[in-house]
């Protein structure tokens, strides 16, 4: 009987045991078809998805390098089902090509006649392709590449898109790497994208994305749009280019609700280009307002659905995704594959924290007890109260203040949902609240105040929440927000997590009532972390010096 | 000729040994079902063209082909010139050695089944073969068949153009010795000189048509067949064939190619690519250990699977179809609850029912009590029995989902699958699975090469498709893995019961520890030792199961293990000691906070209450010695409880002279989940290893018709009635002397109702009926235990 680390699962998990010599080998090897979902501290959870497999295929692995690592490292016999499944899987990929013939265009050919008639059959496929040449292609229109991809790959047939893409118009960019350096890993992720294409880079918050954006420009030397989630992150995209890059502030445009400069490189964030305005996107223009070399999708997990529809008219132009994640609430994954591409680079969040690039964080559950009155209350009030009752509660607000007390010599982010409670929370700690009144202005006056260490701790809502740049926050105390989706959590993760200057560990405390709705999701929040791999700890209000009303 | 032998053959029968006779008979069952009465019945029976037809069917390629060169060569034939006539049909150089055993082989084979007779050096078909055989090796009808219905003018006309420089040529006279036109036509077509020289003078077009006929088929179609034509006139390749005999009309739309031509063109061969041994498996040779491995893993999932659907349908079971069956629906829905394709779930759901593990009950698919002691067996038995199972189901799963004649979809479970030969048809897929070198993954079109060579005559409908469903399924069930037979899916074919001790190494062995995570989850890398599986099914939920178990701790779960009875030091204690790693931190406080919420809210049952303002009646009604009966229980000042029924409280405080009031029922409701359901169903069919008969009958059948063979006159029963005995001794009895092998003396009722007392050999006992000689008959019977009257001993 063999002793790998790995145990294949019969729903196509796979368990990793971390401690066992081969683990880092074995981790290698599944890496490129198993997407890591769960990483705590002992045995870690990889899952074999189709997409996943495509995306091995399209990266060039083939079923036999996979089924070898799998029978290599498994410690019991894998099914041979599993085996079949994944091999079976993997053959779709690439059964069907779109490729750019001299005569005809862009055309959808087969190596496999079967599947070309199978999926021309198809009546969703029908309307989006045209004339048929010979057995093995037939035409595509330019203007449908995009939905044909989507289509197929819905179909189960993903096809490998080869036919190229458009130069877009030249525009000189470099990368100025006075007093800093590309890390291995970014260059890594630049190279691996600029060699396949289009496709996505997953890393995590805080590992310095925007630099693997201007890298990817860098290569792309042409005129680039950017479209990322919100305006401060906007002005911080510009503000890294101009910092980065031998762009000037006049070679970048940005296109938000207030500016609507179109320059070489422009920043548009994804609310201005899905405005509507009776029933039409006002805003589309801005895609063929030049002949963008490149288009950089920030925070793919987060991209709105009409941005994929736009996007389908984009294929012939090269796309990189930028994310922490794949995983999307909404479950467009294969969207992401078809229209942005596939992955090209993953780096383990673990493995970049051993190395230094970004900082170990503790997570800390404080729970705090509701009075009597208050436990009365919320048994009577309406479910769709309940939360925001349960999350405002007074005695979070007294937690708060003894945690900022504990960490007096920190810089301290509270962040939470309500603006009641965040102003009260504001008023008692005696520090600046940042809400989505706060004018932009005033928002980046106070960051810089809190990055200078002028402001210990800073109040921030929601819109603080994506894309924003506060490397000196060591602790984050949470104590209201959304219903734990996943991708707050590594949102709000990746603010603490940005490398300190002395190298301590960076805390996140997230503030729960007991026995209330807010613990549910507190619960979900504490699968996630320890998921990721974090040290996660549950304390009572009592253990920060908190003396509590309810005992 | 040959049946003018008949008497031959019977002699040549009767002058076998005994041992060959028992041989004859294992080999051709249904020749002694009944027995015949002598040597001479049964060397009857043996040419009845219906039992030749099943010997034939049962002889692989090359023996067939030793048999057809045979009764294709007119008289006796030797060894030695069987084997120089086949050597020519065995292409390559091959040895003559390899050659000679094969042809010993099959005569033996052959001559055992008496299917060819006679002495080493002059062997016959044996009478009957030969027309059983025809059309042998693809051959066209003799010339003179084929020329049977032509006209005596057309015969002329034929031998004119075939012979011109013959004596031929004057209808209706005889100048040949008075052979009769069709004779002597037949005769020249046999004559490989006169064959080339009517080959020469045909067009290319013409040999080429000729070439295709040669290896059969060796008709066609041919509009106006019977078409007037000569030498001279034929214009068409196929006129000039005609016109020269070389091929002729058989009907009014069909041509045949007369065999005696074929013979010639066949270059004195029968066959073509004659091999004397089974074609070789082939396919892709992989590492033995990992294929065992493999198909160790599908096989540990596979009964994982089956036990999955047994759960899931104890307790939300699937309706019996009104056809009987399971519908498609259910199917579909069973094979996501599997995570399996339909077809898959088919054959779990086939399996579990052929292994006697689910059933049709109460009409519902229920499991059935056999299952319970089939869950509780090792995994490698378990799996054992499903793969025996499998091997023995007479059905067909594989044809799930398709639609039968009258366009109606064939259901799962359902009679329609039948298909009588699966069973036996995978058995044989087996045995050559089971002869394939180690290593190696035979191609599903080489296993069927080499059905089709072991069994020419025999293609069941579906042969094909059947073949290739099994080997699917031996796939999914692990009997193979990668295509390799696994070492103990060839125990499976062989039957001998080692299946599950060679299994057993390969699965995971169990484990008695876990890996606990801060993700409240725990990680049992293996099989949990029985006590550790039990607790920690109740204090955590299964997420994901394979060679491991995923479990997940949560509020409900850990509030499960409460309710069970455990305290949470308990519960923290089995984890620390079962742990791998230390208790998480967020594990520990889970428990501690489910805990500290446990059992606040206190719930009993009560099946009425008494409930009244005044605190003071209460106490009365409880101080009342009456009352005990009634188990009261005070819950506050004002309410008591009771474990009585409402009527019966109100009855008892009234016959108590109170006057009580029954409240009526509102909010008040009774969950009651239903147990998980069981069936009885029936046995799993019994699975025998052959259908051949048992050595004893055999044996009393060969003797039984010696004995009417040498006109052994019967054996006068004794005089006077057998003592009349009853059922339980009659029995003892004949248990006993079938094990003596001594004859008894009984009394039996025949079919007439008539008492006759006859003096037995039995030979076996089985299903209310015992087989024995009879010697007072002289012939082996079967006789109804019931109707035996009475049993004595004989003296011997």
């Amino acid at each position: 009987m063999s002793d790998g680390p790995l145990i294949v699962q019969s729903d196509k998990t796979l368990l990793l045991e971390v401690d066992h010599p081969r683990a880092g080998e074995c981790r290698k090897a599944i890496a490129p078809f198993a997407e890591l979902e769960r990483a705590p501290e002992h045995v870690h959870t990889y899952r074999v998805t189709p997409l996943a497999l495509w995306n091995a295929r399209a990266a060039g692995h083939d079923a036999e390098q996979v089924v070898d690592a799998l029978i290599g490292f498994s410690r019991y016999p894998v099914p041979h089902a599993l085996l079949v499944d994944v091999a079976e899987t993997m053959a779709r990929y690439g059964r069907l090509r779109l490729e750019k013939h001299p005569v005809h265009g862009l055309v959808l050919t087969s190596i496999d006649r079967a599947v070309l008639e199978e999926v021309l059959r198809s009546k969703k496929i029908q309307p989006l392709v045209g004339e048929r040449h010979g057995a093995d292609m037939v035409a595509v229109h330019p203007s449908e590449r995009g939905n044909v991809k989507q289509t197929l790959l819905k179909l189960g047939w993903p096809a490998e898109d080869l036919a190229g893409y458009v130069d877009g118009e030249h525009h000189p960019i470099d990368l100025r790497e006075d007093g800093w350096s590309l890390r291995p890993y970014q260059k890594e992720a630049a190279d691996a994208f600029w060699h396949g294409g289009s496709g996505v880079v997953v890393l995590p918050c805080g590992a310095g994305k925007t630099i693997v954006g201007a890298a990817a420009m860098a290569h792309a030397s042409a005129t680039t749009l950017i479209l990322v989630t919100n305006t401060v992150s906007a002005h911080q995209w510009k503000q890294e280019l101009i910092k980065r890059t031998s762009l000037t502030e006049d070679e970048i445009g940005e296109y938000t609700g207030t500016k609507k400069e179109i320059r070489p490189v422009t920043i548009a964030t994804y609310q201005v280009m899905t405005t509507r305005r009776q029933g039409t996107y006002r805003h589309l223009e801005l895609f063929d307002a030049r002949d963008w070399g490149l288009v950089v999708y920030d925070e793919v997990h987060l991209l709105p659905a009409p941005i994929f529809r736009m996007t389908a008219d984009l294929q012939a132009r090269r796309r990189i995704g930028l994310t922490a994640t794949l995983v999307r609430e909404d479950g467009r994954e294969g969207d992401v594959f078809s229209l942005i591409g596939p992955k090209r680079y993953d780096a383990p969040w673990k493995e970049m924290e051993n190395q230094g690039y970004i900082a170990p964080a503790e997570c800390v559950e404080v729970r705090v007890t509701l009075g009597d009155d208050e436990r009365l209350a919320y048994a009577m009030a309406e479910s769709d109260e309940r939360y925001r009752f349960c999350s405002t509660t007074p005695a979070k607000t007294r937690v708060t203040e003894a945690l900022v007390r504990l960490h007096a010599d920190e810089q301290v982010l509270v962040i939470g949902q309500y603006i009641d409670q965040l102003d009260e929370l504001g008023e008692h700690l005696n520090a600046p609240v940042i809400k989505g009144e706060t004018r932009v202005k005033e928002r980046e006056r106070l960051f810089q105040a809190f990055r200078d260490k002028e402001i210990r701790v800073l109040v921030v809502s929601k819109v603080a929440n994506f894309s924003i740049d506060l490397p000196e926050a060591a602790v984050a105390i949470q104590v209201s927000g959304t219903f734990g989706s996943r991708q707050e959590e590594a949102q709000r993760l990746g603010r603490v997590l940005r490398p300190k200057a002395d190298g301590g560990g960076a805390r996140f405390y997230s503030v729960v009532s007991r026995d209330t709705v807010d613990q549910e999701f507190a619960a979900h929040r504490q699968r996630f972390l320890a998921e990721q791999g974090y040290a996660y700890h549950i304390i009572d209000a009592d253990d920060v010096g908190e003396e509590d009303p309810a005992r | 000729m040959e049946r003018m032998t008949g008497t031959d053959f019977s002699e040549w029968l009767r002058g076998r040994s005994d041992e060959r006779l028992r041989a004859l008979v294992a080999a051709r069952p249904e020749l002694v079902t009944p027995v015949p009465a002598h040597i001479d019945g049964l060397a009857a029976r043996a040419c009845s063209p219906s039992a030749i037809g099943r010997a034939l069917d049962r002889l692989d390629r090359f023996s067939l082909a030793v048999l057809e060169t045979l009764a294709l060569r007119p008289g006796a034939a030797g060894r030695e010139t069987l084997s120089s006539l086949l050597r020519r049909a065995v292409p390559g150089d091959r040895d003559d050695e390899t050659l000679g055993r094969a042809l010993d082989a099959a005569l033996d084979v052959l001559t055992t089944r008496a299917l060819v007779y006679g002495p080493g050096d002059a062997l016959l078909p044996a009478p009957g073969v030969t027309d059983a055989l025809e059309p042998p090796a693809a051959l066209g009808p003799p010339a003179a068949e084929v020329f049977r219905h032509h006209s005596p003018e057309r015969l002329d006309v034929l031998l004119r153009d075939i012979d011109p420089a013959g004596e031929g040529g004057s209808g209706g006279e005889q100048p040949d010795g008075g052979r009769p036109a069709g004779e002597r036509l037949a005769a020249l077509l046999a004559d490989p000189a006169t064959v080339a020289r009517l080959v020469g003078e045909v067009s290319p077009q013409a040999r080429a048509a000729l070439d295709e006929l040669v290896w059969g088929p060796s008709s066609g179609r041919l509009p106006n067949a019977r078409r007037e034509v000569d030498a001279a006139s034929a214009h068409s390749p196929i006129e000039q064939l005609l016109a020269r005999g070389l091929l002729g009309a058989t009907g009014e739309e069909t041509v045949a190619l007369p065999r005696e031509v074929a013979l010639v063109l066949r270059d004195g061969r029968v066959h073509r690519d004659l091999s004397p041994g089974p074609p070789a498996l082939e396919g892709p040779v992989r590492d033995q250990d990992l294929a065992d491995r493999t198909a160790a893993g599908q096989a540990f999932t596979f009964v994982r699977t089956v036990e999955d659907l047994c759960e899931v349908w104890s307790v939300d079971p699937p309706g019996v179809l009104r056809a009987g069956g399971l519908a498609v629906r259910d199917l579909r829905r069973t094979a996501q609850l599997l995570d399996l394709p339909e077809w898959a779930a088919g054959l779990v759901v086939e399996v579990a029912h052929a292994a006697g593990l689910v059933a049709a009950g109460e009409g519902e698919w229920l499991p059935t009590g056999g299952y319970d002691g089939w869950r509780i067996k090792a995994t490698e038995d378990r799996w054992a029995v499903l793969a025996v199972a499998w091997a023995a189901m007479e059905r067909a799963p594989g044809l799930i989902g398709e639609r039968d004649d009258r366009d109606r979809p064939l259901n799962a479970l359902h009679p329609d699958l039948r298909r009588p030969g699966a069973a036996q048809m995978r058995a044989r897929m087996l045995a050559v699975l089971e002869s394939a070198p180690p290593g190696l993954a035979p191609t599903p079109e080489s296993v069927l090469a080499r059905l089709a060579w072991e069994q020419p005559r025999r293609r069941p409908a579906l042969r094909d498709r059947l073949v290739r469903f099994a080997l699917r399924e031996a796939e999914h069930i692990g009997v193979t893995g990668l295509g390799v037979p696994a070492t103990h899916g060839r125990a499976v074919a062989r039957g001998d019961g080692t299946a599950a001790g060679l299994l057993a190494p390969l699965l995971p062995e169990p484990v008695d520890h876990v890996l606990l995570q801060a993700d409240l989850t725990a990680v049992a890398p293996g099989p949990l030792t029985t006590d550790l599986g039990r607790r920690l099914a109740l204090t955590a939920d299964v997420e994901s199961k394979g060679g491991a178990t995923v479990y997940r701790f949560s509020e409900q779960s850990v509030r499960r293990a409460l309710d069970a009875g455990h305290s949470a030091d308990d519960l923290l204690a089995v984890l620390e000691r079962h742990s791998a790693t230390p208790v998480p931190q967020p594990l520990r406080y889970l428990v501690a906070d489910v805990a500290r919420r446990h059992g606040r809210i206190r719930v009993g049952t009560a099946s009425a209450y008494i409930r009244c303002d005044d605190p003071a009646l209460l106490d009365e009604v409880l101080a009342d010695k009456r009352a005990h009966l009634l188990r009261l229980r005070r819950l506050a000042p004002t309410v008591l409880a009771s474990k009585t029924s409402r009527a019966a409280l109100v009855d008892s405080l009234r016959a108590m002279g109170y006057a009580p009031v029954a409240e009526s029922l509102e909010g008040d409701v009774v969950v009651a989940r239903a147990d998980a359901r069981r069936t009885e169903g029936q046995l799993a069919a019994r699975v025998t290893a052959s259908n051949a008969p048992d050595p004893e009958v055999i044996d009393a059948a060969v003797r039984a018709m010696r004995a009417g063979d040498s006109r052994r006159r019967p054996v006068e029963a004794p005089e006077g009635q057998v003592p009349r005995s009853p059922a339980t001794a009659t029995i003892s009895a004949l248990q006993e002397a079938i094990r003596q092998g001594s004859r008894v003396w009984i009394g039996y009722l025949d079919s007439q109702g008539h008492a006759t007392s006859r003096i037995l050999e039995p030979a076996r006992m089985e299903g209310g009926y015992l087989t024995a000689y009879d010697e007072t008959r002289a012939t082996v019977h079967r006789f109804a235990l019931h109707r035996i009257t009475g049993i004595a001993e004989i003296g011997r």
